[in-house]
């Protein structure tokens, strides 16, 4: 899947504002840039200030529309919670590379932590369906599970206070010797355990990572990571690493 | 109309995209056509590669950024090697920003790329102010930094331009040393030496604990060091801090500056130096202006010293 080239876009017209949980909300605008699986858009939904964009995952994507599904984390994700229907952001994007889904064969685990599901939905919907089984960790309510499962994805999930599922971590649900590829994407410590566990069992493993960014397209190198290969833009040369190059302890 | 020779060198117009936040130029040109630029600032180089600072490299602030990346280059001989030629592709002018660890690096690394085809103007960073070694260590203090000039001048054969920081000791005087050691130009300001700290984890913020402030929230202060510095020197200056539209441009114009140079205003909009570019042309319209040469320098003609 080749991925489109980027544009900066003003005045996408947002479709609708879904509030999923306390925290957790989707957004969907219409503009026709797309991506793939696993690329993402730098979002600002005000003018002057915050001063940077957001770097957010695409969740969905049609010919016309693209959703993002985030939490409120700090400023910007507060006003982008805001937005309704007819408001407007800008989008820089689609950037990035994204999941190589060229390389998802056989059984694959997609292995998420808490806001980490937010790419994988269009990413599961590119996979043959039934051979994905997505296990999600949440803190407490599960989201955006149901449109995992309405696409033939097994999903398993656990919580840490037991509220859904299984309780504890995703990590303890994930054997990695049941399948022959594996996704993650959510907090760094949970993604270094896949990516541990996976490497014992021999398992290719691919983790999306998340970082504070400025400029999202490459030029900027605040949001290195620390990889074999040396320092790499999470932006530009990721978001989507080879788990076995990345510095998990670094 | 927007037409401005700098140091010899003819660039379209005074717009020139800052160190370190434009890459090597090939970043942006999926957004625009980058050949509208006046010029491009490359990342800063260093002789060997740096992989640059560990830890988080940017926190946000009020109407600014403060970033930490410390120089992380891939080295002025795979910079020659690799992005030279593609740079040269673009179309607009290419201005090599220098850094080094010691006197050597920077003298070495001047020598190779005042020596490189297509290198327009070499840019001596003396102001980073996120490595320990070199970049500000040579930039706080005037008689340290006219060494490193003097030094560099010596193998440059390409106009110099040398990058100051806000945080040296008296930036006008430091001025004044660079033109006297045989800088072409100066191009000011680098960012401010800045702090901020995580309060639930009681340290610092950033690995190095300091970081560079840059954005609008610096323009003001950047600006008063632009006219300090343009009334004190007859080279060219160049205004750097916080420029974001084409009225922040006008004034650092009107201040003295031959060019600007605008860094963070592309990460809040890609293409805000074309908007730049075409305010400052409209402006020149409106107001009937044939260059803006008309209005440089207003205010260090009229404005009284303090």
């Amino acid at each position: 899947m080749t991925s489109p080239s980027p544009a900066y876009v003003e005045g996408a017209t947002v479709l609708s504002q879904e509030r999923l949980t306390d925290d957790v909300y989707r957004l969907t605008v219409a503009t026709t840039t797309g991506g793939t699986p696993g690329q993402f858009y730098m979002v600002r939904a005000w003018d002057r200030e915050p001063l940077l964009a957001r770097p957010i995952s695409i969740h969905s994507m049609d010919e016309d529309t693209v959703s993002f599904l985030y939490q409120v984390r700090g400023w910007g994700t507060d006003l982008l919670a805001r937005l309704d229907e007819g408001g407007e952001v800008a989008l820089t994007g689609p950037l990035g590379h994204g999941f190589r889904t060229a390389e998802l064969h056989g059984k694959i685990a997609i292995v998420t932590g808490g806001i980490g599901i937010a790419p994988m939905f269009c990413l599961a919907r590119t996979l043959p369906a039934g051979d994905v089984t997505v296990i999600a960790g949440f803190k407490s309510t599960p989201y955006a599970v149901a449109q995992l499962l309405n696409v033939g994805v097994d999903v398993r999930v656990a919580t840490e206070d037991g509220c859904d599922g299984t309780r504890g971590f995703c990590t303890e649900i994930f054997d990695p010797h049941a399948y022959d590829t594996v996704v993650t994407c959510g907090p760094m410590p949970m993604m270094a355990r896949v990516a541990h566990l996976c490497a014992e069992a021999g398992v290719a493993c691919q983790a999306s990572l998340e970082a504070h960014m400025a400029c999202g397209v490459g030029a900027c190198l605040v949001c290195s990571c620390p990889t074999v290969l040396g320092n790499q833009r999470v932006c530009a040369d990721g978001p989507v690493f080879d788990a076995t190059e990345v510095v998990w302890n670094a | 109309m927007l037409e401005t020779t700098l140091c010899g060198v003819i660039l379209k117009n005074p717009v020139i995209a800052a160190s370190g936040t434009f890459g090597f130029g090939a970043e942006y040109s999926d957004f625009f056509d980058v050949g509208r630029l006046g010029g491009i600032c490359t990342k800063g180089l260093t002789l060997s590669p740096r992989e640059g600072n560990s830890g988080l490299r940017v926190w946000e602030t009020p109407a600014g950024m403060m970033n930490s990346v410390g120089l992380q280059n891939p080295g002025i001989p795979v910079f020659l090697e690799r992005e030279l030629p593609r740079m040269r592709t673009l179309g607009t002018a290419i201005i090599a920003n220098v850094a080094g660890g010691d006197l050597e690096e920077y003298v070495e690394g001047v020598r190779l790329l005042s020596n490189a085809d297509g290198v327009d103007i070499v840019e001596l960073n003396i102001s980073c102010p996120n490595v320990h070694e070199g970049g500000m260590a040579f930039g706080v203090n005037s008689d340290v930094a006219a060494g490193v000039v003097t030094a560099v001048r010596r193998v440059c054969s390409k106009p110099l331009m040398v990058k100051l920081s806000p945080n040296a000791e008296d930036i006008t005087a430091m001025a004044i040393a660079c033109e006297q050691a045989g800088a072409d130009a100066v191009s000011l300001v680098n960012t401010f030496k800045a702090l901020a700290v995580d309060i639930h984890a009681r340290k610092p913020v950033f690995d190095n604990v300091t970081a560079g402030l840059s954005g609008p929230c610096i323009k003001p202060i950047a600006l008063r060091m632009v006219w300090e510095v343009a009334r004190a020197v007859h080279i060219p200056v160049v205004g750097i801090g916080g420029i974001s539209t084409w009225q922040d441009a006008v004034e650092f114009i009107m201040a003295g500056t031959t060019a600007v140079q605008v860094g963070t205003a592309t990460f809040i909009k890609p293409t805000a130096m074309l908007d730049i570019i075409d305010g400052l042309e409209r402006y020149c319209a409106n107001e009937h202006l044939t260059s803006l040469a008309t209005v440089r320098n207003i205010l260090g003609t009229e404005a009284p010293l303090p």
